[in-house]
């Protein structure tokens, strides 16, 4: 079993796409460490990209056993084109809190109602392993939307900042929905229905953004549109796939 | 990660109040007594454990850039997880140690402002380059090792709430040495080219290390208000020789070599001999060592080290990113300080 029989499973890619999605918000929200706008959100902004991490570990290690591979060499050693991740969870925030903040709801909204229908499956490893993530996804969602809400309805100028970073981001942002692979079926079940789900997804969002003074279209987008999920990422992944790589590539070894 | 070595030397304080008071609170000390923030104290001793506890704060949270800049770098999963877990710990510690200095009277964003003007200091080993990830070993090994030393003195300390949060530290501050130690493990039995990465990055670190716990006190340090009043419970030089004690033969355990270095400006090496210094003392028990350069300490502390432009640039620019959210919830200062 190779990385190139991982890369021809579905269920494989489906898993990959919220792993992929969880490795990469992890990895550049992380970056946030130490330089959030309040110590105690700093704080819960680093567990938050603990938990992403964690959470793409765990779905790597599930794939890892099943077709002989380790998590890093998953994580670390794939070609660009093969990771899942969507468009919108590496577009860079530029140090902008309000870019940070509405990428994290955005995406972890999505992963929340991925990993309730993934926990249902018929795959108990699989299934059960999604079980574990889902409290800690709730808060991730819950934390996340009360943010949205408090600095969306706080002053004039944070609700400025926000409606910019959604403007910015919601055309991006149904694309979490884009198929990891052309030949899902819609209706599978571990590919959660995606018109069904994204209803779900708009639904929820609409509300808190309601909530929050905020406004946003949010449509989704053809099934044919080919982004990240499919391996034709944005031009600045190549170099944020560079960077988790450099030491690694500086000097193979065993281990670090 | 950083204890609050030096928070540089006191300068003579005047005590000036009631006698009587002074003597019971400095029997209360003698006793063992906690002092706790509802309690009497000296103006000049609340004066100076607000300057020990914010000069650690700050030194937390600029302690968190130079290992937070490699983050994104981290080779495996779980490093990565790991060193994030450890970042964040140091975030930790600079809010904790920033509300007992709000005890003591000072707000946070008073603090804050402070530190990114220059007007407050921060421990100087963070004014230091790390070009490599055998600079993160190391410095969890080594700066994180020295500040558990010094850390566990200053839980002997007088002042209730700044001990127990040095007690909280420490027990977070062991885990990352372990982590350190397991890092530097991993490269010292790795590939070449990973330990010459680590011999490198020692020989940045140790002499930073040696400083880590300050210039040698003054030779009354027991009758000035610091040690007097139990803000720190033992001089740096002896600090300094418990650390070589134990590191310097676990540092040649692990394979590696303890050299005398010059540096450029930038802080890298330019040119190394072994330590000939380097030898234990059997009757004492001391290791002997050669004393790291202290005119590159003072220069570097007085703000002309490799770093520190560029770290109190990044602390400015988190402060200013995050005024507007600071003002939306209604914590914080309005304006930006103008630059230092």
């Amino acid at each position: 079993m190779t990385m190139q029989d991982m890369m021809k499973d579905p269920l494989a890619n489906i898993v990959l796409m919220h792993a992929d999605d969880k490795l990469m918000l992890g990895h550049m929200q992380s970056d946030w460490t130490g330089l959030a706008p309040i110590l105690e959100e700093d704080i819960a902004a680093s567990s938050m990209s603990q938990d992403d991490l964690s959470h793409a570990l765990v779905l790597f290690d599930a794939l890892a056993q099943r077709f002989g591979l380790s998590a890093d060499d998953i994580a670390f050693e794939r070609d660009a084109a093969d990771y899942r991740c969507c468009d919108l969870v590496t577009v860079p925030d530029d140090f902008n809190w309000a870019i940070a903040l509405m990428k994290r709801w955005f995406v972890a909204t999505f992963t929340a109602l991925g990993i309730d229908r993934l926990a249902t499956i018929d795959d108990e490893d699989l299934a059960q392993r999604c079980r574990r993530l889902i409290p800690e996804q709730a808060i991730h969602v819950r934390h996340l939307s009360e943010w949205v809400i408090r600095l969306g309805s706080g002053t004039d100028e944070s609700n400025r900042r926000m409606q910019e970073a959604l403007d910015a981001l919601a055309p991006a942002a149904s694309m979490l929905f884009e198929p990891p692979d052309q030949s899902i079926e819609s209706t599978e079940n571990f590919c959660c229905g995606r018109e069904e789900m994204f209803e779900q997804w708009k639904s929820q969002c609409e509300r808190t953004l309601r909530e929050a003074n905020l406004s946003a279209t949010l449509t989704l987008s053809p099934r044919s549109m080919a982004g990240g999920r499919r391996g034709a990422h944005a031009d600045h992944f190549a170099s944020q796939l560079a960077e988790m790589t450099d030491v690694r590539r500086a000097e193979p070894a065993p281990a670090w | 990660m950083s204890g609050a070595a030096n928070p540089v030397s006191p300068p003579d304080i005047t005590i000036t109040c009631d006698p009587d008071k002074l003597a019971e609170f400095e029997q209360r000390i003698a006793d063992g007594v906690l002092i706790e923030p509802g309690d009497w104290m000296p103006d000049s001793y609340r004066a100076l454990m607000l300057r020990m506890a914010e000069h650690h704060a700050n030194s937390e949270i600029v302690g968190a850039l130079p290992e937070g800049e490699w983050i994104t770098r981290a080779p495996s999963m779980l490093r990565k997880l790991a060193l994030i877990a450890k970042v964040q710990d140091e975030v930790g510690h600079g809010q904790m140690l920033y509300r007992v200095s709000q005890e003591l009277g000072k707000s946070r964003d008073d603090m804050l402002r402070d530190l990114i003007t220059g007007k407050t200091k921060y421990h100087n080993c963070f004014n230091y380059p790390c070009p490599t990830w055998g600079d993160i070993a190391m410095i969890q090994w080594l700066i994180d090792g020295a500040a558990i030393m010094n850390q566990k003195t200053l839980a002997d300390g007088a002042y209730g709430p700044y001990v127990r949060t040095m007690n909280r530290i420490n027990m977070e501050e062991a885990f990352h040495f372990k982590s350190g130690e397991d890092m530097v493990l991993t490269l010292m039995g790795g590939t070449k080219g990973q330990q010459i990465m680590a011999q490198d990055a020692f020989d940045r670190w140790w002499p930073i290390a040696l400083m880590f716990f300050g210039p040698a006190d003054k030779p009354n340090a027991e009758e000035l208000p610091a040690m007097k009043w139990r803000m720190k419970t033992e001089r740096n030089d002896s600090l300094r020789q418990r650390y070589v004690n134990r590191f310097a033969p676990a540092a040649m355990d692990m394979g590696l070599v303890i050299h005398v270095c010059e540096k450029d400006a930038a802080g890298l090496v330019t040119s190394k001999r072994p330590d000939e210094a380097i030898a234990l003392d059997e009757d004492t028990g001391n290791w002997s060592f050669t004393q790291p350069d202290w005119d590159e300490f003072w220069r570097v502390i007085r703000g002309n080290g490799p770093c520190n432009a560029h770290r109190v640039a990044l602390r400015r620019l988190s402060y200013e990113q995050g005024a507007w959210v600071r003002r939306a919830i209604g914590t914080g200062a309005v304006a930006t300080p103008p630059a230092a």
